[in-house]
């Protein structure tokens, strides 16, 4: 169905091109005169590229992200088996996995730095926060979806514990398991964010303090814009190793 | 998340006990207890470590609730609360008419879905929070900047899952109606509406605690009313237990709201298998 | 009567023209009035895609389609469909999904209710009027969907593999009493099946039919006196004619491997 595929890119470019001739116009009529337009968002984009302030930044900012995401993993995959595995630490953690997925972390953030203060390790803590629970919850779900007559059949077999799990288990719930990554990879962003833009100490959310402070609307935008399309690469990054780790299953994600 | 994805979400949500937050409507008296204790267990614990320790940052639990009475008692928080519900309502109720009519058009339309999908799809995966500094250089420290960002942080689970929900009826009750002669606005009104409303619902539940998160997010960021300003202010002034207390009032309602939502959904679809 | 002439079917043409698969192709055949004819075949014979053309739910191709000389354009109130996977409403209660067909065709409330009621009864779901469908076993889902169909009083009845989706008891239990309704006014039936005991059971006749693409192979009278009971199935007659289904699908299934 090739010339279907096009059609629907020819529909996207449509959408696109309504969408910034919406923008302009809204700028054009607007009082506000420190809203950007297309064209000035696009060579702030292209100058942000080009300042080593930007990927300094950049790089400062992505520090929490990967080390928290990498604590999230740590903590989050090993919890989420284990929930998964026996019914009693489930049970036991059910109430309080039920109020960390609907707990919006922010009003927390006060308290972190009242813990630990402005440096990278609350800035990382922020991040495990907001994301940990997230890879539990589908570590688990994956555990607990694999079919209990596989389980049954390698019991049958005369396997072992250990053997049930390299063999039967963790291969079963691998699928779940690269969801939780990928939404907890998304949930790290979001920490990430939210520290940057709430703590404002380095990276990213001091830069964006830089440029609306003197009133530079266009590097805001663009810098807003530089976020989004990292958060969406990775995420698109993520979703392929997702597909090609775990393509076989079906999708059924939790978040 | 792609719509087969958000289908089985939404599913799941319905049936899933991490889902159903805790003391869920369904579930048996007993299993209810053991949660309410373990809960308490967890309370008991926060107590000990609280006394204990004697950080900063971690005042007892029965401090927390103390501060929570006080609150509730003095009304210091009511006009916080109230415009931090006020801003959630608005926001949310924007993100509803949006939401629905957006997904609905492009469950309907395979034009409409191939052209946005793209769109939604980015949105929805996005840290929505991240549009916050837009929205103040386009409001500035306003409540259309707060619920903007509401609007933005609930929309898009809820277009996804109407899309999907319209999309997912399944196909031989719409042969079925057809067969009868059904003409296409009868469809839709008899047969599409009704059978995609557990997915709706589950799309608009999820929608709700995203909204209550965008609602605290906001607030924290452009922090002049609610309970984020509020939040910040005892931040500031290093004062945890009141911190904790107003983390407790976004939790209660956030569960508050879910708790509705689940009427409403078993109201309308007790009939799902 | 139906009469089909010279029918075909394509799935999957696109619009430059390069061709997807033949469903159907140059199907002849009539049924006569108050005739029930069952309709067997290998998977991928067409049968359901012919039933669904028959019904007026998807366009054909080429050829002519025609019920008392009309030729078919789409669904009609002369014709009523039972599906396969019953297609009841699950958010409806009983009685709402046998009247569905009688209100979509404007049918006053009251009328649609006392017949409804009338054929709940008589297809033996008395009683369950408010019952929902998840509470119904598949044996009396079908049923539903059996009531329905005749709430609008057809001419002809389109069943597509109606008790495919049931146990054997059920299905068997169906089938006479499916048997014993038909009895009562001897509509035109054209009834697929995958099953030749069922065939042989139901049928005044058997269209064998052979797959890609879907051809009739033959009509095959069915020599058995109405009404029938089970009795009949050990008969020679009985057992002759499914011997020769059998003989056919057989060698159908053989030439496919």
């Amino acid at each position: 169905m090739k010339s279907s595929v096009g059609r629907d890119w020819a529909l996207r470019l449509l959408v696109f091109s309504a969408a910034v001739g919406l923008w302009e116009l809204f700028v054009r009529y607007s009082q506000n005169f420190l809203l950007p337009s297309f064209a000035e968002i696009s060579s702030a984009l292209f100058r942000l590229f080009l300042d080593g302030r930007f990927w300094k930044a950049l790089y400062i900012s992505n520090q929490a992200l990967l080390l928290g995401y990498a604590a999230s993993v740590v903590v989050g995959i090993p919890l989420g088996l284990l929930a998964g595995r026996f019914r009693w630490m489930d049970r036991l953690l059910n109430p309080y996995v039920g109020v960390l997925l609907a707990m919006p972390v922010a009003p927390l953030i006060p308290i972190v730095i009242i813990a630990l203060g402005l440096g990278l390790s609350s800035r990382v803590f922020i991040v495990v926060l907001f994301a940990f629970i997230f890879i539990t919850v589908n570590t688990r779900a994956g555990v607990r979806n694999v079919e209990a007559s596989l389980i049954e059949m390698a019991r049958s077999f005369g396997a072992s514990e250990s053997q049930i799990w390299r063999r039967i288990v963790i291969p079963g719930a691998l699928p779940a398991i690269f969801a939780g990554m990928r939404i907890g990879l998304g949930r790290s962003i979001t920490g990430m964010v939210m520290v940057e833009l709430l703590l404002v100490a380095s990276g990213l959310g001091r830069l964006l303090l830089e440029f609306s402070g003197r009133m530079q609307s266009d590097l805001v935008f663009a810098t807003v814009l530089a976020v989004i399309i990292e958060a969406i690469a990775l995420l698109t990054a993520m979703q392929a190793i997702e597909r090609r780790i775990a393509g076989w299953a079906p999708d059924s994600s939790i978040g | 998340m792609k719509q087969e994805t958000a289908a089985k979400v939404a599913v799941e949500s319905r049936s899933t006990p991490w889902f159903n937050l805790p003391l869920g409507l369904r579930r048996s008296a007993r299993e209810n207890g053991l949660e309410i204790l373990a809960l308490l267990g967890g309370a008991a614990i926060w107590e000990v470590l609280g006394w204990g320790l004697g950080l900063q940052w971690l005042p007892p639990f029965s401090k927390v609730m103390e501060a929570l009475l006080q609150f509730v008692r003095s009304g210091t928080i009511l006009a916080n609360l109230g415009s931090s519900l006020q801003g959630l309502v608005f926001g949310f109720g924007l993100s509803l008419v949006f939401g629905l009519i957006l997904g609905a058009l492009m469950g309907r339309y395979r034009a409409v879905e191939k052209a946005l999908d793209v769109y939604v799809h980015a949105l929805f995966v996005c840290p929505s929070i991240v549009f916050a500094p837009i929205f103040f250089a386009i409001f500035g420290l306003s409540d259309a900047a707060r619920i903007a960002i509401i609007v933005v942080y609930s929309t898009f689970v809820i277009v996804i899952n109407t899309t999907t929900a319209i999309r997912t009826v399944d196909p031989s009750l719409v042969e079925m109606a057809r067969s009868f002669g059904c003409r296409e606005h009868q469809i839709f009104a008899r047969i599409l509406l009704p059978a995609s409303l557990p997915l709706v619902f589950a799309g608009i539940r999820l929608g709700m605690g995203r909204a209550v998160k965008g609602m605290i997010n906001g607030e924290m960021l452009i922090a002049f009313v609610g309970l984020g300003a509020l939040a910040q202010r005892y931040g500031a002034q290093f004062d945890a237990t009141k911190v904790f207390a107003i983390a407790m009032v976004v939790l209660i309602i956030g569960l508050f709201t879910n708790w509705l939502i689940q009427i409403l959904d078993q109201r309308f679809t007790s009939w799902v298998n | 009567m139906i009469k089909v002439r010279g029918l075909s079917k394509e799935f999957g043409t696109l619009h430059n023209g390069s061709s997807g698969v033949l469903a159907l192709s140059n199907i002849d055949f009539e049924v006569r009035d108050n005739e029930f004819l069952t309709v067997i075949g290998p998977s991928g014979c067409g049968k359901t895609t012919l039933l669904r053309i028959i019904a007026g739910l998807i366009p054909y191709d080429q050829g002519e389609v025609a019920i008392d000389g009309r030729p078919v354009t789409g669904p009609g109130p002369e014709r009523a469909v039972v599906f396969q996977n019953f297609a009841l409403m699950p958010w409806a209660d009983i009685l709402t999904n046998v009247t569905f067909g009688l209100e979509i065709r404007g049918t006053p409330k009251a009328e649609c209710r006392a017949t409804a009621k009338e054929l709940i009864k008589l297809v033996g779901l008395e009683g369950f009027e408010q019952r929902l469908p998840k509470e119904l076993s598949g044996g009396m889902q079908q049923r539903v969907g059996l009531a329905r169909a005749l709430a609008v009083n057809p001419q002809i009845l389109l069943m597509d593999e109606p008790f495919g989706s049931l146990d054997e008891q059920t299905r068997r239990l169906l089938q006479e009493e499916l048997l014993n309704l038909w009895e009562r006014e001897r509509k035109t039936v054209v009834f697929i099946t995958h099953s030749m005991d069922e065939a042989v059971m139901l049928g005044d006749r058997v269209m064998l039919m052979t797959p890609r693409p879907g051809k009739v192979k033959e009509m095959i009278d069915i020599p058995l006196n109405r009404p029938r009971s089970r009795e009949v199935e050990k008969s020679g007659a009985f057992l002759e004619v499914k011997e020769y289904l059998w003989q056919n699908l057989r060698a159908m299934q053989v030439s496919e491997s």
